[in-house]
């Protein structure tokens, strides 16, 4: 269905400009919703950090009038208007500033106050990367609605081309069985089916806990030793935070821990689905490298 | 043993003034009652005299101490009580509840023996409830519940009973068997202490009345200076027929037409 | 009359059983054969980990944190002769959720989230104990609304954190309040605790037989009265503390327990007591196996199953005993 409404929009919007909706902007969004828009999106509201990036990757960081709170990246994000928690928005807020657009982020809004804000007729375009391609595929389209068409798909097909050189590069290597832990308590990590799952799988790991039907499941450490992985990788609670990973060391009788196998992933560039999980991903190879030498 | 004595004992009740204050000695042998209409304060002077309310002033003494003084444990081991309300939120058997008149005598590291078994035992066959020992107090009937309450007192074997209306609930038969189980009591050498609320029962079974009345007035001396008719219709608001059975003054509500 | 040792024998029996069911189960396939080896001195490295450095001790810990907290109920059942209290009726788990949640929040983990737990329950206690004594006329029912009172305030901060923390924090949060034995720790303070408490209310118990008669009775049979309530509450509070700090809120062992013991032991504290930190601790190994197996590798926390177990239960036993 994906792919269909993605072809769709692309045909609408490249090929066939319809004579009574030539001044239309339209895009499918993550719910397969299509947005249409009568001029390009000059006041934006960015309802999550994610969809925030997403939006300056697309060339529209100045068209935003407000961000939710820990929209921190790129720098300039962080000073803009706040117009509340991803989860608890502030509506009335949002209504007072008259947007023409609001991007919302599946994971995190709530439905019902987005479409309290649809009802009064202001689009809300959601956004649902779970893919490499959902994310490119995201900045193209948050180019077309903000009037940065080429912006866009020129980073979209940055993003894309970056992400198959590591693809071509490390998946064929040596597989590194690997266990990422997103929290310690409780103990929580990721399937195959979450984005940073699929990073390990482009660089050639294989989560030991990809099988799993959650796709943040939650675990128990005998579950680890157990699974026994080559490679423990963890993005810590901030950014040189290698507690989690020293307390596997107290079980030696761990392959990643006899191998020295303790990664430290940089969080910020791994764990928000964006344009960034390229940095992210290359490091993640880079690092699985490191491990599948120690093998 | 030591004999309860109030000095200058006021009760306290909440919004009444002081009255008289009370001094009498409960001598061994002795059978006390005590008189008056509802609210008069009957439980609040038996609770006080026990020592489980302050008294608003004057003292309490057991022998030669102040209640106030004395250990709980001890008291106990001198005092009994039967209240007349029961608490169940836990309920127990009918043998375990009499045991528990065990405990002042008891350590706490100490479990109840089988001379202990043997005293709550006898004491539930002195009340006729011993066939109930197995049943939980809470399925009993209320007279059922008095008895096995007045057994655990008998087991607790103090020198001074305290009883707050022990003929409740009891039929006509029980409630003779109660009091003559007292009178032995006294004739034991221990002394009785008791509410009543039937005016002919204390003139057959005490040799001491107290007369509360609803304002803080108290009298009290021997029960045959007590039993006067007229003070009586004063105490409970009441017009009283006497008429003498078998030598001792009975009293018989009048009928008003 | 004192047939105490029978039925606290079984229970023994069927602790020890489930104790022995607990550290053989688990995501990691090991069978009855794989269990004894490891603990008569065998087996692999591995297994060796598996059984005695995380079973072992949860298992222990799950047994522990039962125990203290169906004695702690059985206690404060009999403070507010309310055959229907809980451990944490007073607003306990209130305070200790407000502590953990706070050391969560500031990035804190392990240890110090379980001391600040702690200190939570502890103010709490203290918290109850100030309002209700303050006036100086305490009956239960005093008690018991000052603690039902200030639970719900405690009830209002914990909304406020969880409102307040950024999402990655929340999972922690929502597993410790309910209850998780995951990040229990060293289960021997708890053990002992146990132990040290099981030991100090034997004395205890006839007394505290008394006081379930009602607090006048309990006087007129010797029994200081307030003194005895207030070393109750006391215990009660520090026990319900160490549970609460070692796994969070768990619910309905500290209800449950106490109460169908007493339907089938009768009201005996000195039987009821010990028979409670034997059952509870059992109930709740039980449960933990079971949040540790049911989705295995995955897990859940175990006051879902205790919640599960024990709602069914309960009402079972408020139908039967209409």
């Amino acid at each position: 269905m994906k792919h269909f409404g993605l072809i769709f929009v692309v045909t609408l919007v490249v090929c066939f400009p319809l004579p009574g909706l030539a001044d239309d902007l339209c895009a499918t969004d993550g719910l397969d919703h299509k947005v249409c828009l009568t001029a390009p999106a000059e006041r934006v509201v960015s309802l999550s950090p994610g969809a925030t990036e997403l939006l300056f990757s697309a060339g529209a960081g100045d068209k935003l009038v407000a961000v939710s709170a820990w929209s921190d990246y790129p720098p300039e994000a962080a000073k803009l208007p706040q117009a509340g928690n991803s989860n608890r928005l502030d509506l009335e807020a949002i209504v007072a500033l008259e947007p023409d657009l609001v991007v919302a982020w599946v994971d995190g809004n709530s439905a019902s106050q987005l479409a309290k804000i649809e009802a009064l007729g202001v689009p809300v375009f959601w956004l649902k990367p779970r893919t490499f391609e959902d994310i490119a595929s995201a900045v193209e389209r948050l180019g077309v609605l903000s009037g940065n068409e080429k912006t866009g798909a020129g980073r979209a097909a940055d993003f894309l081309a970056g992400i198959e050189q590591l693809r071509d590069r490390y998946q064929e290597a040596l597989p590194v069985r690997v266990f990422y832990q997103v929290w310690h308590e409780p103990l929580m990590t990721i399937n195959d089916e979450e984005l940073i799952g699929r990073a390990i799988r482009l660089c050639g790991g294989s989560n030991v806990f990809g099988h799993l039907p959650r796709v943040v499941p939650r675990i128990s450490k005998e579950a680890v030793l157990e699974a026994n992985p080559d490679a423990i990788l963890s993005g810590g609670e901030d950014s040189d935070d290698r507690r989690w990973l020293e307390q596997w060391r107290q079980y030696p009788e761990l392959a990643a821990v006899a191998m020295d196998n303790l990664y430290l992933i940089e969080p910020s560039l791994i764990q928000r689905s964006t344009l960034r999980m390229l940095e992210g991903t290359s490091q993640l190879c880079r690092t699985l490298e490191e491990a599948r030498a120690r093998l | 043993m030591n004999p309860l004595q109030a000095r200058d004992l006021v009760i306290d009740i909440p919004g009444r003034d002081d009255g008289e204050a009370l001094n009498f000695i409960i001598q061994p042998g002795q059978i006390w009652g005590v008189l008056g209409p509802n609210g008069a304060g009957k439980t609040t002077l038996l609770h006080t005299l026990a020592g489980l309310r302050e008294p608003r002033a004057g003292e309490v003494c057991l022998g030669e101490h102040r209640l106030m003084e004395l250990k709980r444990k001890r008291i106990s081991q001198q005092l009994g009580l039967v209240f007349q309300e029961r608490q169940d939120g836990f309920p127990a058997t009918v043998l375990e509840t009499a045991l528990i008149g065990r405990h002042p005598w008891l350590s706490p590291w100490q479990m109840e023996t089988g001379n202990d078994e043997e005293i709550a035992r006898r004491s539930l066959e002195q009340l006729d409830v011993a066939h109930l020992s197995d049943r939980m107090v809470n399925t009993l009937s209320g007279g059922e519940r008095q008895r096995v309450a007045i057994a655990t007192v008998l087991a607790q074997a103090p020198d001074t009973w305290l009883l707050d209306e022990p003929t409740n609930h009891l039929d006509l038969h029980h409630q003779v068997s109660v009091l003559q189980l007292l009178t032995e009591q006294a004739g034991a050498g221990n002394s009785v202490f008791m509410c009543l609320h039937d005016l002919n029962l204390a003139a057959r079974w005490c040799d001491h009345l107290l007369l509360l009345y609803p304002n803080g007035e108290v009298c009290w001396g021997p029960a045959e200076r007590m039993l006067a008719p007229v003070a009586l219709e004063r105490l409970y608001g009441q017009e009283l027929l006497t008429v003498e059975v078998d030598g001792a003054p009975v009293f018989v509500p009048r009928k008003v037409w | 009359m004192h047939g105490y040792s029978r039925p606290l024998a079984i229970l023994v029996l069927i602790s020890l059983l489930c104790m022995g069911l607990s550290i053989s189960m688990g995501s990691a396939a090991l069978s009855f054969a794989d269990t004894w080896a490891v603990l008569t001195g065998n087996g692999t490295p591995l297994q060796q980990t598996l059984i005695l450095e995380l079973r072992l001790p949860r298992t222990l810990s799950a047994f522990a944190t039962g125990g203290l907290l169906a004695v702690a109920g059985a206690l404060m059942q009999v403070l507010l002769r309310n055959p229907l209290a809980d451990p944490y009726i007073l607003g306990l788990s209130g305070g200790a959720a407000v502590g953990a949640l706070l050391a969560m929040l500031a990035g804190l983990a392990g240890a110090l989230v379980s001391g600040s737990a702690f200190a939570g329950a502890l103010l709490a206690t203290m918290l109850v104990f100030g309002l209700a004594h303050g006036t100086g006329s305490w009956t239960p029912s005093r008690l018991l609304l000052t603690g039902v009172v200030v639970a719900a305030g405690w009830g209002a901060i914990i909304t406020l954190i969880l409102a307040m923390s950024p999402a990655r924090q929340l999972p922690g949060m929502l597993y410790w309040l309910m209850g998780d034995l995951s990040h229990a720790g060293n289960p021997a303070p708890a053990l002992a605790l146990l132990v040290l408490v099981c030991a100090l209310v034997l004395p205890l118990g006839r007394s505290l037989n008394v006081l379930a008669r009602g607090p006048l009775q309990a006087a007129a049979l010797g029994v200081t009265v307030r003194p005895l309530e207030w070393l109750i509450y006391v215990l009660a509070s520090v026990l319900t503390a160490a549970a609460v700090s070692m796994a969070g809120s768990i619910g309905f062992v500290g209800l449950v327990v106490p109460h169908m013991l007493r339907l089938v032991l009768g009201n005996d504290q000195r039987l009821i007591l010990p028979a409670c930190a034997l059952a509870g601790g059992t109930l709740l190994v039980l449960a933990d196996t079971l949040a540790r197996v049911v989705i295995a590798p995955e897990q859940l926390p175990v006051g879902v199953i205790t919640a599960l177990l024990g709602v069914p239960t309960f009402l079972y036993l408020l139908y039967r005993s209409r």
